[in-house]
């Protein structure tokens, strides 16, 4: 098996964005990107036999994957794959980077085992490249478990997609204030920088957005910024607008402030499909509202709906 | 026409005027929906909801303006249709997009009745056969790079219009008098300098920005029952 170079030179990229520039000095421990630093990931879904499978597995620790189960009652021809790091989670000067394509036709659905925790630094920072590929009328859902910055961490994540028009990819993010129950941990992170992009297979762009966080340079208690919250995730929804039109009739804007949740889902531009937002006092409330709107774009897109979540998640 | 003139200083103040025909009064940038729920209830949170909006639009609508600008100044009309798409891609919620574009395309109309339209009509034509989204802050730019004015005075100008559309909307919605807010605008305007300090250099791909409950406030207001305002 050969190492990637398209992947390795994506990380290598990730450290010129400008927000970064204070952070570029090396651990004492282990320096930034060493063997054991740079976890690579690459999983290609196709379908072989009439039935989507993991054809691809390439990985270097510290992440991990086994291979794909088929648990969903619901989609019970779905791939799934359980993405694990053996780090015990994100440290400085750790560059990770992710590829997941699913080819025509086939679907998958691709998790963590648990929370990406963002381990307090003094040097460096961390970073995570995700690309993710699909071809005509595939499907993927791309779901990982919640961020956790802890004190003084940096962590940049840039998401490169490409899909057509006929593939739907759903994909989550969301992202804790920190540990606040510890030490009242909120928004004490450095920088958190969650770059996204979508483009078709042509090179035509959809979206982009970048998410830049950087809480001791503007502070983030503001209302219309995260006052009154503690946890934000995004849904993005990339699908055929008809589909996209289903999906947005049935996810109703909420806002509640006294329960400390609040939702809404709006269109994106050159018809790219949709972006739920959703802010939270509590990690589970939002997760929650998550997930009811991932049901509603799975029943669109697929036909299938999302089974009961296990009592374990 | 040379920089710091008094004509310079009369076009600052034509341009930011509040009854430029842009068509600011049908819309609140989010306001209305910030008030129903409660983000927005009297004037400190309304200082604050608002000074959060113009760091939003300084980071994003002003990196792409300040882009827009510096491609006019050399001619380079693809660059300009670049900052427009660009900007464009990044806005969430149809009913932004739609006060971007038209507010956008409105000044255009105007700025083409102009003397020194300099790229203007150029990107009406581009705007009207779909080849560029027509953003504000884009015009913005071309109203200012064709008269050779400073991209500060684009900036800053820009920054004003976000700043007092909002304020004028707060005086249909909410309970606040004039005084009012001209004090919360004279404070917000005393912020334009560091924001422009910080959106100088950032590269047209890399222009950012964080606001989640305001999108969330956007959405909302797509499904709202009552509504006075476009956004």
């Amino acid at each position: 098996m050969t190492r990637e170079p398209a992947m390795l030179a994506q990380l290598d990229e990730i450290g010129g964005m400008p927000e970064l520039a204070p952070y570029l000095d090396q651990p004492p421990q282990m320096p930034a990107g060493a063997p054991g630093k740079v976890g690579l990931l690459r999983l290609g879904f196709a379908m072989q036999d009439g039935r989507s499978v993991l054809a691809d597995l390439y990985r270097v620790a510290p992440l991990l994957v086994q291979q794909a189960l088929y648990w969903d009652e619901a989609m019970p021809h779905l791939p799934i794959c359980m993405v694990t790091s053996i780090g015990g989670g994100t440290l400085q000067g750790d560059r990770l980077g992710i590829s997941v394509t699913v080819g025509e036709g086939a679907c998958a659905h691709v998790t963590t085992q648990g929370a990406n925790r963002i381990h307090a630094m003094d040097a460096n920072y961390a970073s995570q490249t995700q690309t993710l590929t699909l071809g005509e009328n595939a499907y993927l859902e791309y779901m990982p478990e919640v961020t956790i910055p802890y004190r003084h961490a940096r962590y940049a994540c840039r998401t490169r997609i490409s899909l057509p028009a006929s593939a739907t990819l759903i994909c989550a993010e969301s992202v804790m204030a920190g540990r606040k129950h510890h030490e009242g941990e909120r928004f004490a992170y450095d920088v958190l920088s969650l770059a996204t992009s979508a483009q078709r297979p042509d090179g035509s762009a959809l979206f982009s957005e970048k998410l830049l966080i950087e809480p001791g340079l503007h502070g983030v208690d503001l209302p219309g910024v995260m006052q009154g919250f503690d946890v934000f995730g995004n849904l993005l929804i990339l699908t055929p607008p008809a589909v996209a039109e289903r999906i947005q009739a049935r996810v109703p804007a909420q806002f509640d402030g006294k329960a400390g949740i609040a939702s809404g889902i709006s269109r994106l531009p050159n018809e790219a499909g949709l972006m739920l937002r959703v802010v939270g006092r509590e990690s589970y409330q939002v997760r929650a509202r998550m997930r009811e709107c991932w049901a509603v774009a799975r029943e669109e897109a697929t036909g299938a709906t999302l089974p009961p979540e296990f009592l374990w998640r | 026409m040379a920089n710091g003139s008094l004509t310079e200083l009369m076009r600052v103040l034509q341009f930011g005027d509040s009854t430029l025909p842009v068509g600011a009064f049908a819309f609140s940038n989010a306001l209305e929906s910030a008030l129903q729920t409660g983000v927005v209830s009297d004037v400190a949170s309304l200082e604050n909801f608002v000074l959060a909006a113009t760091r939003q639009a300084a980071a994003l609508d002003g990196v792409a303006l300040l882009h827009a600008h510096r491609a006019a100044l050399s001619g380079d009309f693809a660059g300009v249709i670049r900052a427009d798409t660009t900007l464009l891609q990044r806005r969430v919620g149809e009913e932004q997009r739609l006060m971007t574009t038209r507010m956008g395309k409105k000044l255009a109309e105007l700025g083409i009745r102009l003397s020194d339209e300099g790229l203007m009509g150029s990107w009406l034509a581009a705007i009207r056969a779909g080849k560029s989204p027509g953003c504000f802050a884009i015009a913005h730019a071309l109203m200012f790079a064709g008269r050779g004015l400073p991209e500060q005075d684009a900036f800053a100008v820009h920054q004003y219009g976000v700043a007092s559309m909002m304020l004028g909307a707060a005086l249909r919605l909410m309970k606040i008098d004039h005084y009012d807010t001209q004090t919360l605008l004279y404070r917000i305007n005393a912020t334009v300098d560091d924001a422009y300090a910080r959106a100088r250099t950032v590269a047209l791909d890399e222009m950012a920005g964080f606001a989640p409950v305001f999108d969330v406030l956007v959405a909302h207001h797509v499904k709202a029952h009552v509504r006075m305002f476009m956004n």
